[in-house]
């Protein structure tokens, strides 16, 4: 069983959409992570599907129109295997979707471990390098959201053991 | 019987073209009979680096430059670093030469892996008939699992050895005027080294079955850019493929140089760069020849055609097999694809030989000096093709001036006559079908353009299709 692998992703020349990005930045020297293997991507791509297949719990920090402005909300991902994938790869690049990053780990590897997303909803997503201050101030929460995934793998692992 | 009347236009417009790098649309002149007269592949957004730079010192132009791509921003550090070179009047050590090649290389590696098993692979492996839902590296995944492993094991590749040396893998800052930033560290090289094999593995495997799959390529390979053309790459002074270095070579459609082994420096004598009202891409063309006359084409079916030899082992004999199989000079662009993967086992190859050398782990990898010339010309292969940077800095070596003759810019002549010659063969009728369409878009993939470099553009537009009858009315549409 691998560790926990987290994967923030966004664009830090479009305010609000770096939230994952620069959270993922953050708890890479959070010393409650010490043990998660931390990632800071622009966008999902194929190739992070094999560090998913390798770890033992995944988490992706994305930011999201879809939460409240400043809120955050976790929900588990639930792909596959031979869930449905179609409008999950677009046809026009080569960037994923969340469910789809992990569904092709399971593809491709034939492992899907457990997967989390943590959404930040956003304020702004104009052409600035800053976050705006209601994602600003949602970050702690975030980073907190994504320490008690982590405590919950510490405690499967005690289960199991 | 001939009226005389001009005939009435109708137009397709497909905005934007998918699974390329970048933003662009295709319209497609029909006349009243709906039969196509001329095609155009226009990029529309705007490029403004060259202005961007004026007034920055040279010190930062490799990483300013870097930032035109997130595709192959070494490419641009390395044509960047180069001009910079010049400008100093300094020869970088021959470890830090080596090295930049090793970068180099990997982004070939990871570039040419995206552009045949992530965009087109789906195309070949399904058909241009296909749902489009399926034709995407998921729909890869499922129906032929160790291809796309394959394909994310060569990005993984590439990008890992880019992100080991410049310290991130995208827009790493490594590569500096004078040579690289930092010497080699041999657990480093171990670890590159060890990924080799693998890496060669994957791409013969992608070789194996793409030459077994040409066959049911033969209509398409016959009217996706099959004309005669030049082809131009840089080569050593030996003539075989240099991808880092080296001289201009430019063959014509015969086999006969145009030039063999001139110096890049001199390109302006050569070549022309023109502008279109309907386009922000440059269009570049061979000055002999003319414009549009003097079209040709540059990226791996340039690099494969007109070197001599590529210099590894398993490179040049599957360059034997590409050779014995559509000769010296292929005139389809279809074959882009095949000469993309010999290209790819090239730079794994190469890598390979390269960090062999026990040099390779020199401290000595960087010369320094003051400014020493105004100008300065940076010239090596991108993974789609000849990149030129050049610039004109003042005495304190601010920039005044700046020219980027990019490869997407070389082929955008071809990239045009190709969209019409598809068009002509595929385009029958007034209504939009999505096999005809992809087609079309296919045949811009074969090239791999990167319009984010001749661009740089933020944002997505959704797939839009219309055909407009000749007063503007909407006759048909798709969206996607």
């Amino acid at each position: 069983m691998g560790s926990l692998l987290v994967i923030g992703y966004g664009n830090e020349l479009r305010a609000d959409d770096a939230a994952g990005y620069l959270l993922a930045l953050r708890l890479a020297d959070d010393p409650r992570l010490a043990h998660a293997t931390v990632l800071a991507r622009r966008q999902l791509t194929p190739e992070l599907a094999l560090d998913i297949s390798r770890a033992g719990r995944v988490v992706l920090l994305d930011a999201s129109s879809e939460v409240r402005a400043g809120e955050v909300a976790v929900r588990k991902l639930r792909p596959l295997p031979g869930g449905p994938l179609q409008g999950k790869a677009p046809a026009w690049s080569h960037h994923l979707l969340p469910e789809a990053v992990v569904g092709l780990a399971q593809e491709l590897y034939g492992v899907a471990p457990p997967a989390h997303l943590v959404s930040l909803g956003v304020c702004s997503l104009a052409m600035e390098e800053r976050l705006s201050a209601a994602v600003e101030a949602a970050l702690p929460a975030a980073a907190d959201a994504v320490v008690a995934i982590a405590q919950q793998e510490v405690a499967a692992e005690l289960s199991r053991a | 019987m001939s009226t005389g009347a001009q005939p009435t236009v109708n137009q397709i417009v497909i905005d934007p073209i998918t699974r390329i790098e970048g933003h662009s649309k295709i319209t497609i002149q029909l006349d009243e009979r709906g039969e196509v007269t001329d095609a155009h592949f226009h990029v529309t957004q705007f490029r403004g680096f060259e202005r961007i730079v004026q007034g920055r010192p040279i010190h930062e132009m490799p990483s300013i430059m870097a930032r035109i791509c997130g595709i192959c921003p070494v490419s641009h550090l390395v044509a960047s670093a180069k001009a910079c070179d010049q400008i100093l009047a300094v020869e970088p050590p021959p470890t830090a030469v080596k090295l930049r090649r090793v970068m180099n290389l990997a982004q070939m590696v990871q570039s040419n892996a995206l552009s045949f098993f992530h965009l087109s692979s789906p195309d070949l492996l399904f058909g241009m008939d296909a749902d489009p839902a399926s034709r995407n590296i998921i729909g890869v995944a499922r129906a032929n699992p160790q291809l796309a492993r394959d394909g994310v094991g060569l990005r993984r590749f590439g990008q890992q050895i880019i992100e080991w040396l410049g310290g991130k893998r995208i827009h790493p800052s490594w590569v500096v005027p004078g040579g690289v930033d930092a010497p080699l560290a041999d657990d480093t090289r171990r670890q590159i080294l060890a990924g080799v094999p693998e890496a060669i593995a994957a791409i013969e495997r992608a070789l194996d079955w793409h030459r077994t799959e040409l066959a049911h390529w033969e209509e398409e390979a016959a009217v996706f850019g099959a004309f005669r053309s030049a082809y131009m790459a840089l080569v050593d002074q030996q003539g075989n493929v240099d991808h880092y270095d080296g001289l201009l070579r430019v063959m014509d459609a015969d086999g006969g140089w145009l030039a063999d082994r001139i110096d890049p420096r001199g390109y302006e004598q050569y070549l022309g760069e023109s502008v279109e009202p309907w386009s922000y891409l440059k269009s570049t063309y061979w000055k002999a020849v003319g414009y549009p006359d003097g079209l040709y084409r540059v990226g791996p079916l340039a690099r494969v055609i007109v070197a001599d030899q590529l210099g590894t082992p398993l490179a040049d004999a599957e360059l034997a097999r590409f050779r014995e199989r559509l000769g010296r000079v292929p005139q389809s662009s279809f074959h882009y694809h095949y000469a993309r993967l010999i290209d790819t086992l090239y730079a794994a190859e190469r890598i390979g030989q390269l960090l062999a050398d026990e040099e390779i782990l020199s401290p000595r990898v960087r010369a320094y000096a003051d400014i020493n010339s105004n100008e300065g010309i940076g010239v090596s292969e991108a993974p789609r093709g000849t990149l030129l940077h050049h610039y004109r800095v003042d005495d304190d070596g601010l920039v005044e001036w700046a020219n980027l003759v990019i490869a997407t810019g070389h082929n955008n002549l071809a990239m045009n006559r190709s969209v019409a010659q598809v068009a002509r063969h595929y385009v029958k009728s007034a209504r939009l079908e999505e096999p005809m369409l992809n087609r079309v878009e296919a045949v811009i993939r074969c090239y791999d353009p990167c319009l984010s470099c001749s661009t740089h553009a933020l944002g997505e537009m959704p797939l839009l299709v219309q055909l407009l009858g000749p007063d503007g009315q909407l006759l048909d549409e798709l969206a996607r």
